[in-house]
């Protein structure tokens, strides 16, 4: 499994060289190797994943098949409901969200043949951008341990990276996503705000919440969008767009992508080996025959506070039960942050929504008159170590995970997609990642640049050593 | 003068960036703009 792509095993077993029994008893045995020191999982499913399998073989093996994904294990944030089985949110209380219907996004991959192995650690409320949890542990980072895996969706960088599972969910309210592809070394999308169903996932901020997919290329990132993606009656924002075949002409390179560089807000107070690794990689695609070029872009800073300051209001308004009667179960960095909430007026965040929708406008004319794709770090920083930063306060805390995911917030208050893809490592060997942002449901280009710029550099195939 | 918990420090840093921007709002500008503004840009996006 670590050396198969999602895209490799779906091949294997629609060839019949691999049983969907023998891909989740593989998976198994290095959760079980591994998992004492990962930490992806908070419900393992063993049990349910080996039934399921068997059913997918027997199927198989009659030439029945569900769909592009059929027998591939991949893995669920536990915050995607489905049916008969609990869904924490990363707090203590296991049954903390409960729908009426099954998260759709999920419910679309398992319908497509994928195999559920479990539901994946995640910071509380997805809350958070290391990765920490107090209830479930903090999940570990495949490459260093010891230091942050990022989240929220932390046990799905992981669980990829480690080869846990070839695929997995995220949600992303602030980077949620990104942050872990770019902190685990795999590759994480934040689609278009409504080209990924959110029926059936606990809400943070339905104005700033995505569901994604996280795998190790942009190939299998493709193949799962083509999935995942879609219209849905239950999500009255889902966008009712035809969905493109996103494999299509992914392999027909990027000359005469115009891709940008930003001179402001993204390169400002970044950590020195980050912005090598991004340039480098900027580098890349113009070896690959895209035309780069710098150029300056409306201040991130006005939309990133403006998001945040929408998001702290929802995720309040949302939350507000468990903060009113249960606060002592919160861990205090969570606490803080959803107190936040409390003390913003009306006024204010509803001047925020208008404000995000002018912001939002000016940036796709601004921007995207000028280039296709916009590049930029997913992080300030490297993954940090983890144990310095819980041992400050829960402010300190908040602030250096405010500032952590700095670079990614800004696209959630646009609503763009953004793409996370490895560039690299640091002298310490820990993954390097850029951000490729693109004009509104450009899904498709941003795939294509990072298919073409893995197929060139390759740092896809080092995996990390467990 | 006693000294802002983070939070409302937090809170008066996010909303002060607001109000100064808000003050350049046409009165059209509401929040459903936003969809408008990603789906709008569908003849725009040329495919990949």
């Amino acid at each position: 499994m670590p050396e198969e792509s999602l895209t490799a095993i779906a091949a294997a077993i629609r060839a019949r060289a691999l049983s969907p029994i023998e891909a989740v008893e593989r998976s198994l045995e290095r959760i079980r190797k591994h998992e004492g020191r990962i930490r992806a999982f908070i419900a393992l499913e063993e049990e349910g994943a080996l039934r399921r399998a068997h059913a997918l073989e027997g199927e198989a093996a009659k030439g029945q098949w569900r769909g592009p994904l059929h027998g591939v294990p991949v893995g669920l944030k536990d915050l995607c409901h489905i049916e008969g089985l609990p869904t924490s949110c990363g707090t203590r209380i296991p049954e903390y969200f409960t729908s009426p219907q099954e998260c759709t996004a999920a419910r679309r991959l398992l319908d497509a043949g994928a195999i559920s192995l479990g539901k994946l650690n995640m910071t509380e409320l997805a809350m958070g951008a290391f990765g920490d949890n107090a209830h479930h542990g903090d999940a570990d980072n495949p490459w260093q341990p010891g230091h942050a895996t990022g989240g929220s969706s932390s046990g799905s960088g992981a669980g990829v990276a480690a080869g846990f599972f070839a695929g997995a969910v995220g949600s992303d309210t602030g980077g949620s996503i990104r942050l872990p592809a770019a902190c685990c070394g795999v590759v994480g999308l934040k689609p278009t705000y409504g080209r990924v169903s959110r029926a059936g996932a606990m809400v943070l901020s339905w104005s700033m919440d995505h569901l994604g997919p996280l795998a190790w290329t942009a190939r299998d990132v493709a193949l799962t969008l083509n999935v995942m993606a879609g219209r849905d009656p239950a999500d009255a924002t889902a966008s009712r767009r035809p969905v493109p075949d996103y494999l299509e002409g992914i392999d027909r390179g990027i000359r005469g992508f115009r891709v940008g560089l930003p001179e402001n807000y993204f390169f400002e107070r970044l950590d020195p080996e980050v912005a090598t690794g991004v340039r480098a990689a900027a580098r890349q695609l113009e070896q690959l025959g895209a035309e780069v070029k710098e150029l300056r872009i409306p201040d991130a800073q006005h939309m990133t506070d403006v998001a945040m300051l929408i998001a702290r209001s929802e995720s309040s308004a949302l939350h507000s039960a468990i903060l009113r009667e249960q606060p002592e179960v919160l861990q205090p960095t969570v606490r803080a942050r959803l107190e936040v909430g409390f003390a913003i007026s009306a006024h204010d965040y509803l001047q925020a929504l208008r404000l995000r929708s002018r912001l939002t406008r000016t940036f796709i004319r601004d921007v995207f008159d000028e280039i296709d794709v916009l590049l930029t770090p997913v992080t300030p920083e490297p993954p940090p170590a983890l144990a310095p930063l819980k041992a400050g306060t829960a402010e300190a805390f908040n602030a250096r995970s405010g500032r952590f995911s700095s670079l990614t917030r800004p696209f959630n208050g646009y609503g763009l997609p953004a793409l996370s893809v490895p560039c690299g490592f640091t002298a310490a060997g820990l993954p390097l990642a850029f951000q490729a942002v693109g004009r509104p449901f450009d899904e498709a280009r941003l795939l294509r640049l990072a298919h073409a710029y893995q197929e060139a550099a390759g740092w896809h195939h080092q995996r990390p050593r467990l | 003068m006693a000294e802002q918990r983070p939070q409302q420090a937090e809170v008066a840093g996010m909303a002060g960036v607001i109000e100064r921007l808000a003050g350049e709002l046409a009165l059209a500008e509401e929040p459903a703009c936003f969809i408008v503004a990603l789906e709008g840009e569908e003849d725009a996006a040329p495919d990949a």
